[in-house]
C-alpha cells in the first residue's frame, strides 16, 4: 500500500545490491516446490520474503538494510505484497552474468504496482526487467515463536551434517522423532518405516558438531519428512562449504525453529574483516528461518491434517 | 552375532557389497566361529557369488552360538553404506539372536555422527549353499583385471554373453604356428537368436595367452565356454579394487566356470578373506554342432537348475549355429576353420558323418511336428462340427443345414491351420535367416 492521492510519486523502496548471486542463493534455500508464492514485506530495516505451505511450514528469509549498498526508504507503514517467489528467483538470476559485476537497483512500487529491477554500472548495456505484485490474499500466520519454557531448547549443529542426516532419514519413509536429552547432552533424530534409522548427535568435547545445546529435560516430537527435509534440501553449496552452524530451537506446542546463515557477499573481494574461519561481518549474511509445526496424533487433535 | 570393522577392512566390504548387488538382490548371512560367509544368487539363476571373511578381517568378531544366519536386501545394505566411506570411523553389525528380526548396523562417524539402521532380515534364507570342486576343473587361466578390462572393451558395451574358446598352444603343428601366431585362446561375442538384434556387432578377438595371461593352462581338445558378462564385469570390478589378478577355471561348454581371485605369492592362505564366482555356461557347444538334440541334461555337477533361458532355446538352435559370416570375416573363419581342423586333427570325413548325424535328427524331429499338427488340424475339424451340430440340431431335416455346416467347418479349421503355421514360419524364420549360408558351410566345421 503505497502512498495514495496524488502526492508526487517516489517509489517506496529504491535499493541497490551489488552481489546478485547472493540474494539468490539466499532465495533458492526456501524453494521446495516449484509453484510458490512469496509475500514480501518492506520496511526500514530492509526485506523480509515469507513463503508458506498449508499452515504446516513457513519459511522467512531476512535482508537487511545494511547488504544493500543503498538503501532508501520512504513509505509509511510496512507495504506488502506478492510475487511468484520461482519468477522473482529467475529473474533475479539473469542479472547475475559470470565475471561481470552485477549490481542491480530494485525499485518499488513501479506504475503498476509492480517491482522493477534494472542493472547498474554496466556501461554498454541496460538489463530491466518487471515484475507484477499481487495483493497477499491470505494474512500470512505470524507463527509467534514462543519458548517452551524458562529455558530455552535449542542446540546448534553443523549446517552439513545437518543436511547429510536428513538426507539419510528418507530410507525409513517415515515421519522423524527429534528427541532432546539433557544428559548426556544429545540429539536424536528417530525414524521407523519399513527400517529403523536413529541418527545421534553426541556432545563431544573434540568435535565441534553440536554446539550451544540448551536442555533441562527430555522432550520428543514428530515432524513429517517432507518438511523437516525442505528446511535442508535447498541449501546453497557456500553453505555447506563454509560449514557454518545451523540452530534449531524447540518452541511452544513442538514448534521447531531452524535457523541458517547464508553469506551475501561477494566471493572475489578480500573483506577486510574475514579472518581465517571465514567469519563476515553480519551485515553480509542474510538469516534464514523456517518454522515446522509438529504433527500431532489423530486422537488428540481433530483438526490435524 | 556381530562385528565390527574399519580401515582398509571397511573398504573391501563395502567392495564386495557392491559386488554382491550388481549380481543379485537377497544377501544370505551366515557367520560360524571360523568363517562368515556372504553369498548370493542371480534372479535367472545362472550366477552364484559367495564372499567369505575369516575372524582376523573384523576389528571384532563373536558368534552367540555355533552357527547363525539370516538374509536381507542388499538394497538396504546399500543405503547404509551411502555415506562415504572417507567420513566413517567404524561399523559394527549386530545380530542379537537367532530369531531377531531386525539386524542392527551402526556407523560411527568421525565428525562425531552415530547412525543405527535396523533392517529386518529373514531367518531362513531362500538361497542354498552351492559349492564346486576346483580341482575337478582341468582348464584355468589367470590374468590381470586391467588386463581383462581392455578385453572386454574392444566388445560392446551391450553385450550380454561371451564366448571364450581355449586350444591347447602346444600342439599345433610346426608349420602352422607362423600363420596362426600361437593365438591360441578366442573371445567371440555371443548373440541369442531367439531375441531380436539384427544391427547387433560381432565380434572376435584372438589373443595370445603368454602375453595376455599370466598363467594359462589348457591341453587336450578345445573347448569353449559361453558365460554372462554382467556378473563377470561385476567380479572384475571387485578384484580390480582389492588388486588381486582374476582365475578363471573351467572345464567344457554346459559345464559351470568358477572365477576367483588370485592373491599374491604367498597363496592366499594369509588373506583374511576370499571370494568366488560360479557362473554357468551354454549347454550348446558354439564349436562342434553335434550337441544334444535329445532333452538336453540338466548341468551336471551340484550346482544346481540351470538357466531356463538357456535350456529352452537349446532344440531350435541345433538348426542353425554361429556361422554368421560375412565377406570381410570369411578370411578369418577360413584361417580359423584350418586351425581347428589341424588342432582338432580330425580327418574331413569324420567332420561330414557329425554334420550328417545332426541333419537325421533334424528330419525326425520335422516329421514328429508335421504328426503333431494333423493331430490338432483333425481335431479341431472334428470339434467345430460336434458344435455346429449341437447348435443346429433341430434344423438338421434340411439338406442346406448340412452344406452349411461343412463350409463352416472347413472355414475353421483352415483359419485355425493358417494360425498355427504363421505362429511356426515367424519362429523358423528367425533361426534360419541365414539357411543359405548354412547350407554352403555345412561342408567345412561351422565355428
Amino acid at each position: 500500500m503505497s502512498s495514495s492521492g496524488i502526492e508526487p510519486e517516489s517509489p517506496d523502496l529504491v535499493c541497490q545490491l551489488d552481489n546478485v548471486q547472493g540474494v539468490v542463493d539466499a532465495l533458492t534455500s526456501v524453494r521446495w516446490k516449484k509453484q510458490q508464492h512469496a509475500v514480501l514485506e518492506l520496511s526500514e530495516h530492509g526485506i523480509v520474503l515469507i513463503v508458506e505451505e498449508t499452515a504446516c511450514l513457513q519459511a522467512k528469509v531476512y535482508l537487511q538494510r545494511e547488504l544493500f549498498v543503498k538503501y532508501e526508504y520512504s513509505a509509511e507503514g510496512r507495504p506488502r505484497f506478492g510475487v511468484s517467489l520461482g519468477l522473482f528467483v529467475d529473474c533475479l538470476n539473469t542479472f547475475s552474468v559470470q565475471g561481470h559485476s552485477s549490481a542491480i537497483e530494485i525499485r518499488y512500487p513501479g506504475p503498476d504496482m509492480q517491482l522493477l529491477l534494472k542493472s547498474v554500472e554496466s556501461s554498454d548495456s541496460c538489463t530491466y526487467a518487471e515484475i507484477r505484485t499481487r495483493i497477499p490474499d491470505t494474512i500470512s500466520w505470524d507463527y509467534n515463536f514462543e519458548p517452551a519454557g524458562s529455558t530455552p531448547l535449542s542446540f546448534t549443529v553443523k549446517s552439513a551434517a545437518l543436511k547429510e542426516a536428513i538426507d539419510d532419514l528418507e530410507w525409513p519413509g517415515s515421519s522423524i522423532y527429534l528427541i532432546l536429552q539433557p544428559s548426556p547432552p544429545s540429539v536424536t533424530f528417530r525414524g521407523e518405516g519399513h527400517g529403523d534409522l536413529q541418527i545421534d548427535f553426541m556432545c563431544h568435547a573434540n568435535t565441534d558438531l553440536l554446539v550451544a545445546f540448551h536442555c533441562d529435560r527430555q522432550v520428543s516430537h514428530r515432524y513429517k519428512y517432507k518438511f523437516l527435509r525442505a528446511t535442508t534440501s535447498n541449501i546453497p553449496s557456500s553453505v555447506i562449504r563454509d560449514n557454518r552452524g545451523s540452530k534449531l530451537t524447540i518452541g511452544r506446542g513442538g514448534m521447531l525453529k531452524v535457523q541458517h546463515l547464508v553469506s551475501v557477499a561477494k566471493p572475489a573481494i578480500p573483506h577486510p574483516h574475514v579472518d581465517s574461519s571465514g567469519y563476515q561481518q553480519p551485515s553480509r549474511i542474510a538469516y534464514i528461518e523456517f518454522f515446522v509445526k509438529p504433527e500431532v496424533d489423530d486422537a488428540d487433535n481433530a483438526n490435524d491434517t | 552375532m556381530e562385528f565390527t570393522l574399519s580401515g582398509n577392512a571397511l573398504k573391501t566390504f563395502t567392495r564386495s557389497i557392491t559386488c554382491l548387488a550388481r549380481i543379485g538382490n537377497e544377501l544370505a548371512i551366515q557367520a560360524s566361529s571360523t568363517k562368515l560367509t556372504f553369498h548370493t544368487l542371480n534372479s535367472s539363476r545362472s550366477a552364484y557369488l559367495s564372499i567369505t571373511f575369516k575372524p582376523g578381517f573384523f576389528d571384532v568378531y563373536t558368534v552367540f552360538g555355533p552357527q547363525m544366519q539370516c538374509s536381507v536386501l542388499l538394497k538396504a545394505i546399500c543405503s547404509v553404506l551411502r555415506t562415504p566411506i572417507a567420513s566413517i570411523d567404524h561399523l559394527t553389525v549386530l545380530l542379537p539372536n537367532p530369531d531377531a528380526s531386525k539386524v542392527q548396523w551402526t556407523l560411527n562417524c568421525h565428525n562425531g555422527m552415530k547412525k543405527a539402521y535396523w533392517i529386518t532380515c529373514d531367518v531362513e534364507p531362500h538361497i542354498q549353499n552351492l559349492s564346486l570342486d576346483r580341482t575337478k576343473l582341468p582348464s584355468n587361466f589367470v590374468l590381470r583385471p586391467r588386463d581383462l578390462n581392455r578385453l572386454f572393451s574392444n566388445f560392446q558395451t551391450t553385450l550380454q554373453e561371451i564366448t571364450i574358446i581355449a586350444t591347447n598352444p602346444t600342439c599345433l603343428p610346426p608349420d602352422a604356428a607362423t600363420e596362426i601366431g600361437g593365438k591360441a585362446v578366442e573371445l567371440r561375442s555371443y548373440i541369442d537368436p531367439t531375441k531380436e538384434n539384427d544391427s547387433a556387432l560381432h565380434t572376435q578377438l584372438w589373443i595370445d595367452p603368454t602375453e595376455e595371461f599370466v598363467q594359462y593352462n589348457h591341453i587336450g581338445s578345445p573347448v569353449d565356454v559361453t558365460f554372462g558378462v554382467k556378473e563377470s564385469k561385476a567380479f572384475l570390478s571387485f578384484c580390480e579394487g582389492c588388486e588381486v589378478d582374476i582365475q578363471f577355471y573351467f572345464d567344457k561348454a554346459g559345464e559351470p566356470i568358477l572365477v576367483v581371485p588370485k592373491f599374491g605369492l604367498d597363496d592366499g592362505s594369509n588373506s583374511t578373506f576370499d571370494a568366488t564366482l560360479m557362473l554357468a555356461t551354454m549347454l550348446m557347444s558354439q564349436l562342434y554342432t553335434a550337441s544334444s538334440s535329445e532333452n538336453p541334461q540338466v548341468v551336471g555337477t551340484s550346482y544346481g537348475q540351470a538357466n531356463d533361458g538357456r535350456q529352452a532355446p537349446v532344440q531350435e538352435r541345433s538348426k542353425g549355429n554361429s556361422g554368421l559370416t560375412s565377406d570381410q570375416t570369411r578370411i578369418w573363419s577360413d584361417l580359423s576353420e584350418q586351425k581347428v581342423a589341424m588342432v582338432l586333427n580330425m580327418e574331413e570325413k569324420e567332420m561330414r558323418t557329425i554334420m550328417s548325424k545332426g541333419n537325421f535328427s533334424k528330419l525326425v524331429r520335422c516329421i514328429y511336428l508335421k504328426l503333431e499338427q494333423l493331430e490338432e488340424i483333425c481335431l479341431t475339424f472334428i470339434m467345430t462340427f460336434v458344435v455346429l451340430t449341437k447348435i443346429l440340431w433341430n434344423n438338421l431335416k434340411a439338406w442346406y443345414i448340412w452344406m452349411v455346416m461343412l463350409l463352416n467347418t472347413i472355414l475353421v479349421t483352415g483359419w485355425m491351420q493358417m494360425m498355427m503355421m504363421m505362429k511356426e514360419m515367424s519362429q523358423s524364420c528367425v533361426f534360419n535367416q541365414h539357411l543359405h549360408i548354412i547350407r554352403n558351410t555345412t561342408a567345412q566345421v561351422v565355428l
